[in-house]
This record gives C-alpha cells, structure tokens and sequence, in this order.
C-alpha cells in the first residue's frame, strides 16, 4: 500500500473521528437545553394562567372609576357652577384645565383654594354669616336684614385705630400676598386710585410745568411744610376737603355710614 | 500521475478535516451558550409568577371599588339633594 492511501484513509477516520467528538457533544447540550425548557415551560405557563383574569378585572375597576368620576364631575359642575374648574384645580393642581375639556367647556381656570381664604368663597355667596347650605346662592342672602351690617362687621373687625383692645377679634382671613394663579392682572398704575368709592373717575392734575420757579422761602411761623403736590395743585387743593381727621375713640361715633340699623357696633359702644 | 492524484487528495481532505473541525467548534460553542440563558429564564419565570401571586389581590381590589362606587353615587344623590344648584 502506498504512503498516500494510507494519509488518506488516516485523514477520512480523523474526520469522522471529530464528526462523532463534536456531534455527540452538541447531543448531550441539546439534551440539557431539552431539560431546561421543560422546567421553564410550566412557569411560563402559570404566568400565563395567572394573568388571564387581570384584564377583566383592570377593565371593571376602570370602568367603576370613571363611573364616579362622571358623577362627581357632574355633581360639581351643579352645584359649583363656573367655579367648578377652579374646585378642582385647587385640589388637584394641573387638574382644572383637564377637567374643563372632559365636560365640554372652555375658559379659564381660577384656582379658588389660592386665590381665596378656605370658607370664604362659600360664605360670600350664601350671605355672610349665614350657616353653610340654608339656601340657594343665589337667592336672597340668608341674614338679618336689620343686624346684617352687625354680623358682617363681626365677621370683618374694624380698623385697629377703632377697634376696642378689649374684645378679642380675630384677624380678617389673609389671601396670600402673592397667589401663584392670581387671575387679577397686576395694577398698571400701583397705588394710584382712578376711580373713587362710587366708581366715578377721578381727574388727575396736569404734570407740572418742566422746571418751576424756586419756592420763595416760607415764612416764619407757617405750620405746613411746603411740598411738590401742594405748591403745584393749590388751585385743587382748595376745591378738595380737607383729609378727615381720625375721629376721636370717644362716644362720637365720627364715621357716616359706618352705623348699622342699630348703632355703634358691639365693640365700638 | 496517479501519485499526484493520491497527493492532491491527500491535501484537500486536510482542508476539509480543519474546516469541518471550526464549523463543528462553532456549533458546540452556540449549544453550550442556550443552557445558562435558559436557567435564567427559569429563575426569572419562577420569580415573576410568585410575583404575580398578588394579582388575587385584584379580585378585592375590584369588590372595593364598587362598593366605594355605590358610597360615592349615594353619598352624591345625598348633596345632590342637600346643596343647592348653582
């Protein structure tokens, strides 16, 4: 036999050699891939069995809570009206807005709970001092009508500079001196009065010249220290009153229209 | 001629013998790679059903939701009635 059958025949028995080596190798892999398989098919198996029922169940609770929620919602919007959003926006911030497009409406969202003192809202628009749900908002105010400016003043004390030392009342509720969702615009002209208590518009006088003569010196003796608005408006000052002096704190009750039907309010008798 | 018929052979049963060699290695390399993904799998699967054991709770869940449900739609016809509309 020749040196090159014999390489031959050696090299076709390796190959079947590494054949047998490699392939019963990858044999017994698969049987244990066989075995891993069996144990992780029933797990996957219960998660399956144990997840069929989530989704009635899911669909049921929704459906229970938006039940509740449309009824709620529904209950809000009758009974609060416009103020509605802002119910909901103060309870739950960023809520208004979505809750005005879920009924169908439009226009701004006004956070009550921010923009009000807690109980406040709800007493202005039944009366003051009437006891919460005696009667409709917006009928009648349900007060005394003989004592009312009593219980409102009892609700809102008077000034410090007339209020008796004595009785203990309490502070006026405080709004908040800068609400985050404040709907009033900032004041254009900050401290300046446009309109007087009965709404009629107060003229402003004319700016003053560019440059007014110097002042001549005030004579020895006058009282009143000379000032800007007072040199310049002589001519209005003299139609305006004078500034009301407070009144003293003794019998005379001094303030016109502060007088309810009865008198002197209970601290101020 | 017939001498390097017999060599020439002998040279390409050589290259198959190797390529068949690293053809074979890359299989056994890719099986024995599936056994440790698939315990993992097994501990995860096994992990996540006993996770799933407290979907049972839904089923309470559920009952008390429609009870608050029904307290909700009563205690609403109660201000309904009680408050008055805006």
């Amino acid at each position: 036999m020749e040196i090159q059958v014999a390489i031959i025949i050696l090299e076709v028995a390796v190959i079947i050699g590494a054949l047998a080596v490699f392939l019963i190798a990858t044999i017994l892999q698969l049987f244990k891939i066989n075995a891993g398989l069996s144990v992780v098919l029933p797990l996957v198996g219960q998660i399956v069995a144990k997840t069929g029922p989530v989704n009635p169940v899911v669909d049921d609770i929704n459906a229970n809570l938006v039940v509740t929620r449309d009824a709620l919602e529904n209950l809000m919007l009758k009974k609060g009206g416009p103020d509605a959003a802002g119910l909901v926006e103060s309870l739950f911030p960023g809520e208004g807005a979505k809750f005005l497009k879920r009924v169908n409406r439009s226009g701004k969202v006004v956070n009550v709970g921010t923009v009000y003192t807690r109980g406040v809202g709800i007493l202005a628009g039944l009366g003051r001092g009437a006891p919460i749900g005696a009667a409709h908002t917006k009928g009648a105010a349900v007060r005394d009508a003989q004592y009312s400016t009593t219980e409102v003043a009892k609700l809102y004390p008077a000034p410090p500079d007339r209020r008796n030392p004595d009785l203990v009342i309490p502070k006026a509720p405080v709004i908040g001196k800068d609400p985050v969702h404040s709907p009033y615009e900032p004041a254009q002209t900050p401290g300046a009065r446009t309109r007087d208590a009965q709404g009629n518009k107060i003229e402003t006088p004319p700016p003053a010249p560019a440059a007014p003569p110097p002042a001549p010196p005030a004579p020895t003796g006058s009282s009143s220290p000379s000032s800007p608005s007072s040199s310049s408006s002589s001519s209005s000052s003299a139609a305006a009153p004078p500034p009301e002096t407070p009144a003293p704190s003794g019998d005379s009750p001094g303030q016109i229209g502060r007088l309810s039907g009865k008198g002197l309010r209970p601290w101020e008798r | 001629m017939a001498d390097a018929a017999l060599w020439l052979m002998v040279i390409v049963l050589i290259v198959v013998a190797l390529i068949l060699v690293q053809l074979l290695k890359r299989i056994l390399k890719a099986a024995t790679s599936i056994p440790p993904k698939i315990d993992a799998i097994a501990g995860v699967a096994a992990a996540g059903s006993r996770d799933l054991d407290a979907v049972a709770v839904l089923l309470t869940t559920q009952g008390y939701i429609g009870s608050i449900k029904d307290s909700v739609l009563d205690y609403g016809g109660s201000l309904n009635a009680a408050l008055p509309d805006y």
